[in-house]
């Protein structure tokens, strides 16, 4: 695979269209509506949740799985953008304090209308190609939106690939960033947990939301079981790692997803001090420092610093 | 090929340049402060030696490692992740493939250095194969597993391209002794035949540092290891003797190598009027020797010491002046002659009074100062002139002597050594000569002394003669910067933080200043023409005794009566003589004239040693008893205090 996008680029402009300058955020977080969803009460406690105890280290190895992507658009055919992509995965796994790189996979994507891609023939020989659907005529900020809808879709594909290539190979615990709604397959791995930063979806509303929201420095929420995971039910619960009292309600408020099983049920606290532990090293300069467990941090970071473009 | 340990990178804050590049590596690396590695990269290969280092972790600011902790800092151990770090390293450019055209270091990967590449980084690929090599070695290079030996260009070391040695480092720690005995036993060891021959001249200015170059003293199995790496011997000096002055009595020597079992290669060293009077200037600071005082010391030297002296007012027969004895009596004549003959003039020959009494006074005071060195007799005891052996050793032992003697000694025996080699005929084509403690002998700053001019005349001409200076100090920036900017080889032990924050040090990283403050003995910093950066290096114990073992294992010989002294003195030349026949030999004799006896005897060597040393000791003197007087009686008084 070549290091740049140059010899697409050539080829993208040897067949007339149009190069664009305009380079979106890169690696900007998966689209998420804000909503509330109200969930189901698995255990039976105030929303205002209780005290986990004392952090306590995680025994034995761990895995951070994380993805990245980056994109922009390259070009137009017209009014149709050609939107390039670089998505990777990678899982650090954690052993005698030292995270080492486990496995990893990066991939480039161009995604355009299939009139487009047709267009650009042998040129894509190095990238898998990923058609647009075609609703009514070219839009430029449409395309690009379904565009981004398509990458996220593609990174999540390759999170569960990378993921499930690990887990053949170990059963350590492995903290993904983000929902395990991914994959059935990880909302039933009983060593698996994921761990949400975004808020953007609440489970409660009026008093048990305020109550959910000012949980306070080391203490968790019931265990309750997000709505709308049919396919893939979870457990989930929310997790207070720094206080948040002076700052933001949802300053260092973390939603924990987990299998859905008694035993993840009975092991509610025990997770959450292991999580507590996991405050330290801050993953400072990242903004998100107060959510970002250092491990997810090392993984981005690493998956930034080894970028092919 | 060695492991690879890390990447060129160059970013716009700290690119790489044709003299330096930076590079990381995994924390567990081997690389370290001084470490030699080779950059490949397409068309380009890069040797450089590590004069910094850095680690860093992601952190943006102190205050998170706080947070991060809670505030306490036993918390911080519990974290279950090692933050990721950087070990970031600064490497000065030694050399580079091709050499032309002269470019930044390439983003390359990064190789610990092989033997063959420490050859070729040192550029000693120069000197130590062909046909001619003048490779010495110096000690080791080692890091990360990687032992390479180091050699020193001789044509640099000992000339004619450059020449000239000077350690510096604190005392005690910097091994600056052990230093350039190893280094003498490697010259003698590996000089080339095609360089001629080499020999050195060792000053002794403290203790019994110098004392024992002879003896072997005790290596570890690494220092053997080491020696076998560098292709040398671990022997020590087969050709070594030891000139001290004696102690005031004549008879004993000055120094802390007297005992008898060494007395085959231990000489005294005296000097006579002659050799005194040449070196006057030595003797006498700029005051003295004024342009008169200077006058009257000419005429005393072309006219007087050493000649026949006819003067009539002074005496009737023509006066012979060979000792301080024999001048003090030529003085002694013209004051005489002045006070009853002249009728009150003040001057004699043109010499004024008071200069004359001035030069008296001066000279008479080096016979004082410098008793045991200058003798009365005039017949001096003296380096070897005209036949220094090849790879021999001459240490002169003048740690007990008064400064200005040590001076007058300094003075001498560089300014024979160099007349010598000017007229080829010392019998060596090259003669290493080391002192320590220059700083005292050639100061920055203080009065310009004649020693001083001599040390500065013999580090900027020296190197055209053969006559090279290996030179040793405390503080650097104390000696004169000439004298120790003509070295062209410079060695530094363990160093003091202050001098390392002196300006002579200032082209050093600061990574390379705190090793130098912590170098561990038996390693140094090296400065050579050939390499471009500073390099450290190992080197082994020198297989000679070191002078406070020396001492222990050979005592010095206590002071004996004169008798006995003499007695040993002559025990080394036939050891079947005891003290008892030399003691009814001499009883009866001036000690005067048994000491010219004893001095003339050990020079020259006869087969009937003690039949020799009898039939100069002359006549007897009688001894005089005053007759018997008889003591007028006390009177007798009841005041106890009386």
């Amino acid at each position: 695979m070549t290091r740049t996008w140059s010899r697409l680029r050539r080829a993208v402009a040897a067949r007339g269209f149009t190069p664009a300058t305009w380079i979106p955020a890169a690696s900007e977080g998966r689209a998420e509506e804000a909503t509330i969803r109200e969930a189901r009460l698995i255990e039976e406690l105030p929303i205002s949740g209780r005290a986990v105890g004392a952090s306590e280290p995680w025994p034995g190895p761990v895995a951070f799985l994380d993805g990245v992507q980056q994109y922009e658009v390259m070009a137009y055919a017209g009014a149709s953008p050609l939107v390039v992509a670089e998505i990777a995965a990678a899982v650090m796994e954690r052993r005698d304090r030292q995270l080492r790189v486990a496995r990893a996979t990066r991939r480039r994507v161009v995604l355009a209308r299939p009139s487009v891609l047709a267009d650009l023939g042998d040129s894509l020989t190095e990238h898998v190609a990923i058609e647009l659907p075609e609703v009514g005529p070219p839009h430029p900020v449409r395309d690009f939106q379904l565009a981004r809808r398509a990458i996220d879709a593609e990174r999540g594909r390759l999170e569960v690939e990378v993921g499930s290539g690990f887990r053949r190979e170990s059963d350590a615990w492995m903290i993904v960033d983000g929902s395990l709604s991914e994959s059935p397959h990880w909302s039933n791995d009983p060593r698996m947990i994921g761990v949400i930063k975004s808020h953007a979806t609440l489970p409660f509303a009026g008093d048990e939301l305020e109550q959910y929201l000012r949980l306070r420095q080391g203490w968790r929420s019931p265990v309750f079981e997000p709505a709308g995971r049919e396919v893939a039910p979870v457990f989930s619960w929310a997790l207070r790692l720094w206080p948040w009292e002076g700052k933001d309600l949802l300053h260092g408020l973390i939603r924990i997803e987990a299998a859905a099983t008694s035993a993840i049920l009975e092991h509610a606290d025990r997770l959450s001090r292991w999580l507590l532990a996991e405050r330290s090293p801050v993953s400072t300069p990242d903004p998100r420092w107060d959510r970002l467990l250092y491990g997810i941090h090392a993984v981005e970071l690493y998956l930034r610093a080894s970028s092919l473009s | 090929m060695t492991a690879l340990i890390g990447r060129v990178v160059a970013t716009e804050l700290k690119p790489s340049t044709p003299h330096q590049f930076h590079f990381w590596t995994a924390r567990e690396s081997p690389i370290g402060i001084g470490g030699i590695v080779r950059v490949e990269a397409p068309d380009r290969t890069v040797l450089g030696i590590v004069t910094d280092g850095f680690a860093y972790a992601d952190l943006v600011t102190p205050i998170h490692d706080v947070i991060g902790a809670d505030g306490d800092p036993a918390l911080a151990l519990s974290a279950p992740t090692d933050r990721t770090e950087i070990r970031l390293y600064t490497a000065a450019v030694l050399r580079q493939y091709p050499e032309e055209p002269l470019q930044p270091v390439p983003l390359g990967a990064v190789y610990l250095a092989t033997d063959a590449d420490v050859v070729s980084a040192l550029r000693m690929d120069g000197f130590t194969v062909g046909e001619r090599p003048t490779g010495v070695p110096i000690g080791v290079y080692h890091a990360g597993g990687v032992e390479a030996p180091v050699f020193l260009d001789a044509d640099f070391l000992l000339g004619p391209e450059a020449a000239h040695l000077n350690i510096t480092g604190v005392s005690g720690l910097a091994t600056k002794t052990s230093a350039v005995e190893f280094l003498l036993g490697s010259i003698f060891q590996t000089f080339p035949a095609h360089k001629g021959s080499v020999a050195a001249v060792c000053f002794n200015v403290k203790g019994p540092d110098l004392c024992f170059l002879d003896q072997p003293g005790d290596l570890s199995d690494d220092d053997r290891r080491l020696h076998q790496r560098l292709g040398l011997r671990p022997e020590p000096f087969a050709d070594m003797q030891l000139y001290a002055p004696y102690k005031a009595d004549g008879v004993n020597l000055n120094s802390l190598r007297s005992n008898e079992a060494l007395a085959s290669n231990t000489v005294p060293l005296v000097w006579g009027l002659r050799e005194v009077l040449d070196y006057a200037e030595v003797l006498l600071n700029r005051d003295d020797v004024d342009a008169k005082a200077g006058g009257f010391i000419d005429f005393l030297t072309e006219r007087v010491v050493g000649k026949r002296f006819e003067d009539i007012t002074l005496s009737r027969e023509p006066l012979e002046v060979r000792s301080f004895a024999d001048l003090e009596d030529f003085f002694r004549r013209i004051f005489e002659f002045m006070e009853v003959q002249a009728k009150g003039s003040e001057v004699w020959r043109n010499h004024h009074m008071a200069t004359i009494r001035k030069v008296r006074n001066r000279l008479g005071n080096i016979s004082l100062r410098a008793k045991g060195l200058v003798t009365d007799d005039g017949q001096p005891s003296d380096l070897p002139w005209g036949s220094f052996a090849d790879r021999s050793v001459h240490v002169i032992d003048v740690a007990g002597l008064d400064p200005l003697a040590q001076d007058l000694v300094f003075a001498r025996v560089v300014s024979k050594l160099r007349e010598h080699l000017e007229r080829r005929d010392l019998g060596v084509d090259h003669v290493v000569v080391f002192v320590d403690e220059l700083n005292k002998y050639a100061p920055a700053d203080g009065q310009d002394t004649y020693v001083r001019r001599m040390l500065l005349d013999l580090s900027e001409r020296g190197r055209y003669l053969g006559l090279v200076l290996f030179s040793a100090q405390q503080f650097r920036s104390q000696v004169l910067r000439r004298v120790v900017g003509n070295a062209g080889t410079a060695l530094f032990g363990r160093m003091d933080m202050d001098e390392l924050a002196t300006p002579g040090y200032g082209t050093l990283s600061p990574a390379t200043r705190a090793k130098l403050a912590a170098l561990p003995k038996g390693e140094l910093m090296i400065r050579h023409p050939h390499f471009t950066q500073p390099l450290f290096v190992r080197f082994p114990r020198p297989a000679v005794l070191p002078g406070r073992l020396g001492v222990e294992r050979f005592p010095p010989a206590p002071d004996l009566p004169f008798a006995a002294a003499v007695a040993r003195h002559l025990r080394a030349l036939d050891g079947a003589i005891t003290t008892q026949r030399v003691a009814e030999l001499i009883d009866g004799h001036r000690e005067e004239d048994v000491r010219r006896s004893l001095h003339a005897t050990r020079r020259a060597r006869p087969d009937n040693i003690l039949a020799y040393f009898a039939s100069l000791l002359g006549r007897k003197v009688q001894r005089e008893v005053p007759p018997a007087r008889p003591l007028a009686g006390l009177r007798r008084t009841d005041d106890p205090y009386a």
